[in-house]
């Protein structure tokens, strides 16, 4: 699902308010059963940290980490052992073709492979949903291209549900559901299956 | 690491390290003084007198004297039967007197105990052995007994002692009293004695005395004076008891002091001393504490800076699932560690120091073997416990900051 529009339509902060990073101010918040809305901080962070990825236009990854602690870090929260989670960090980075690049830090991958790092990260404790805001807003269009291939192929084989913030159509035509947003509101749905 | 954690350490270093070294020059000063204090078999001894103080006062308030106990030989048995009791002798003393060997001579006190009971007392010999209930002739020698003053042979030009007084065990000396008689002419009395052994240091007046039989030291003080002891009347001057063991020193002395006799013991030096040393302890600790505290402020100021320049990092932990207090913990345990390792560093520090000050107090006070700084293991377990806690404390402050952070503020900042 893609939520498009031009800067200032309240995309991003459409996303944010479903991740739980900004509180509504008013009306409220579901997701499955979950009233997000009414969540306290700590709740939210637990609620993220089962059900929520995310990936952002900036990557965010942590530069002092190689890619496969970055991955790893999300599970240490989780408080799942060392072993098995740098096993499950190895199985989302080789989804997403990186596994011989796992020591290396950030700054010494490129744009696409450190957004591929934070796309390995949101999947690896398998969240219902991942949030993804402008994930190819600083790459070309051919590795754009690429990203929105492997987000696609996930979200067909895994069933794996991605909300993305975007304003570039070129990204839209990947998703099945796109919503149009202008000014905080929504203008239009459409359905692309 | 950071150049500006490795800063921070050295700063809960120095703090560590001055407390450590403080404390342990603290600890040297008790643990040297006590040791040459406590130094064999004087601590198990409780001098006791006759109650001067109470005379004084009883004589102020209206001169009811006659409940003043008189330490004569029913009040030393008294004394005896005090549970932890070993030994109790009257003890006499002549101040004036000279032995005569090889023709030099020397300036000596003498000390008389009962010899009855010399082998229950507390006087060990280095070399020779304790004369006993018979040997009414025999002295033991004060270890420094020739080594106070000497008056040489050749007249009264003082000089070093060449004989030590090992060099006289088993042979015969004289013992030379002097007293001026009515007439004003000077009158000597020699007596034969012969040394058995020579008195282990005890730190008290005995090193620089002869030990000898009460009988004989009293006949001797009664011709010099020319005064008759009385002691039924008058009592002993001192009496000496000998206790079992350190540990009922202070039950006896004070068991002593209800039968309102003066009582001076060792252990009632140390007991004070103790209390001395604790608060020269806390005094120099203190002084390490303001080290301490200073590098406390560096701690909260460091982790307040790396929160700073994590705020972004600490933005994506809690997007991607960290809970506050896993934020929290995390900057709490970084702190502690910051205290722990230099508190480590310091401990090590110390040491070195200790050593170097034991080394230079060594070189310039020569007494060899001198402990200015001695580090105790409680000390050491203190300041590690202390500096990680100090850390913990620290970083409290700062962590709660970092995890109140809004996740998508921190996440945004650069």
């Amino acid at each position: 699902m893609a939520l498009l529009g031009p800067s200032g339509s309240g995309k991003s902060t459409f996303l944010n308010v479903l991740g739980g990073l900004v509180p509504p101010t008013s009306g409220e918040i579901l997701i499955r059963d979950f009233r997000i809305s009414d969540m306290t901080e700590n709740e939210l962070c637990l609620f993220r940290r089962e059900h929520l990825g995310f990936i952002f236009q900036s990557y965010n990854l942590i530069s002092t980490m190689t890619a496969i602690e970055n991955v790893a870090l999300a599970l240490t929260f989780a408080g799942v052992k060392k072993d098995i989670r740098l096993k499950k960090a190895k199985e989302a980075l080789e989804i997403v073709g990186l596994l011989d690049r796992m020591e290396h830090k950030p700054n010494e991958l490129s744009g696409g492979q450190q957004q591929r790092v934070s796309i390995a990260r949101a999947l690896v404790n398998h969240p219902e949903i991942i949030l993804a805001d402008e994930p190819t807003g600083n790459l070309d269009s051919k590795t754009s291209a690429d990203i929105m291939e492997m987000i696609t192929k996930l979200n067909r084989e895994d069933n794996q549900t991605f909300v993305i913030v975007t304003h570039d159509p070129e990204v839209s035509k990947y998703c099945t559901k796109v919503i149009h947003m202008c000014d905080g509101l929504i203008e239009s749905w459409e359905d692309q299956r | 690491m950071k150049f500006r954690t490795i800063l921070t350490i050295i700063g809960v270093v120095i703090g560590t390290a001055s407390i450590i070294v403080m404390v342990s020059i603290g600890n040297g000063a008790q643990k040297s003084i006590t040791d040459e204090l406590s130094g064999i078999g004087s601590v198990t001894t409780i001098q006791v007198y006759q109650n001067i103080a109470s005379t004084g006062m009883t004589m102020l308030a209206g001169g009811k004297t006659d409940d003043k106990p008189i330490l004569n030989n029913d009040a030393l048995k008294e004394l005896k039967k005090i549970d932890g009791v070993v030994a109790v002798t009257p003890v006499v003393n002549l101040s004036s007197a000279t032995i005569e060997f090889n023709r030099d001579q020397y300036g000596v006190s003498l000390m008389g105990v009962d010899y009855d009971v010399m082998n229950d007392m507390r006087y060990n010999t280095t070399s020779g052995k304790k004369p006993g209930a018979n040997d009414r002739n025999s002295v033991i020698l004060g270890k420094d007994v020739l080594s106070s003053y000497t008056i040489s042979s050749a007249g009264a030009q003082a000089q070093k002692s060449l004989v030590t007084p090992e060099d006289l065990i088993g042979k015969n000396i004289s013992l030379v009293i002097t007293k001026t008689n009515a007439d004003g002419e000077d009158e000597t009395r020699t007596e034969k004695v012969k040394v058995t052994g020579v008195l282990e240091a005890t730190g008290g007046s005995e090193d620089r005395s002869i030990i000898a039989d009460y009988n004989l030291v009293t006949e001797l003080n009664e011709w010099q004076t020319g005064v008759k002891a009385n002691v039924k009347k008058k009592g002993y001057s001192e009496a000496l008891v000998t206790v079992e063991d350190s540990s009922v020193v202070n039950t006896v002395t004070a068991e002593i002091e209800d039968l309102n006799f003066t009582v001076f013991s060792m252990q009632q030096i140390l007991d004070s001393m103790g209390s001395v040393f604790q608060m020269l302890q806390i005094l120099l600790g203190g002084i390490g504490g303001v080290a301490l505290l200073v590098a406390c402020i560096g701690i909260v100021n460091t982790m307040t800076m790396s929160i700073y320049e994590r705020t972004k990092e600490i933005g994506i932990m809690k997007v991607i699932g960290a809970s506050i207090s896993d934020i929290r913990n995390m900057f709490i345990a970084e702190s502690t560690m910051i205290g722990l390792i230099g508190g480590i560093v310091g401990v090590i520090i110390s040491f070195l120091l200790s050593i170097l000050i034991n080394l230079v107090a060594g070189l310039f006070i020569a007494k060899g073997s001198m402990t200015i700084s001695y580090i105790t293991p409680g000390l050491v377990i203190f300041a590690l416990v202390f500096s990680a806690i100090v850390g913990l404390l620290s970083g409290v402050r700062p962590a709660i900051k970092a995890a109140n952070l809004s996740s998508l503020d921190a996440i945004r900042s650069e």
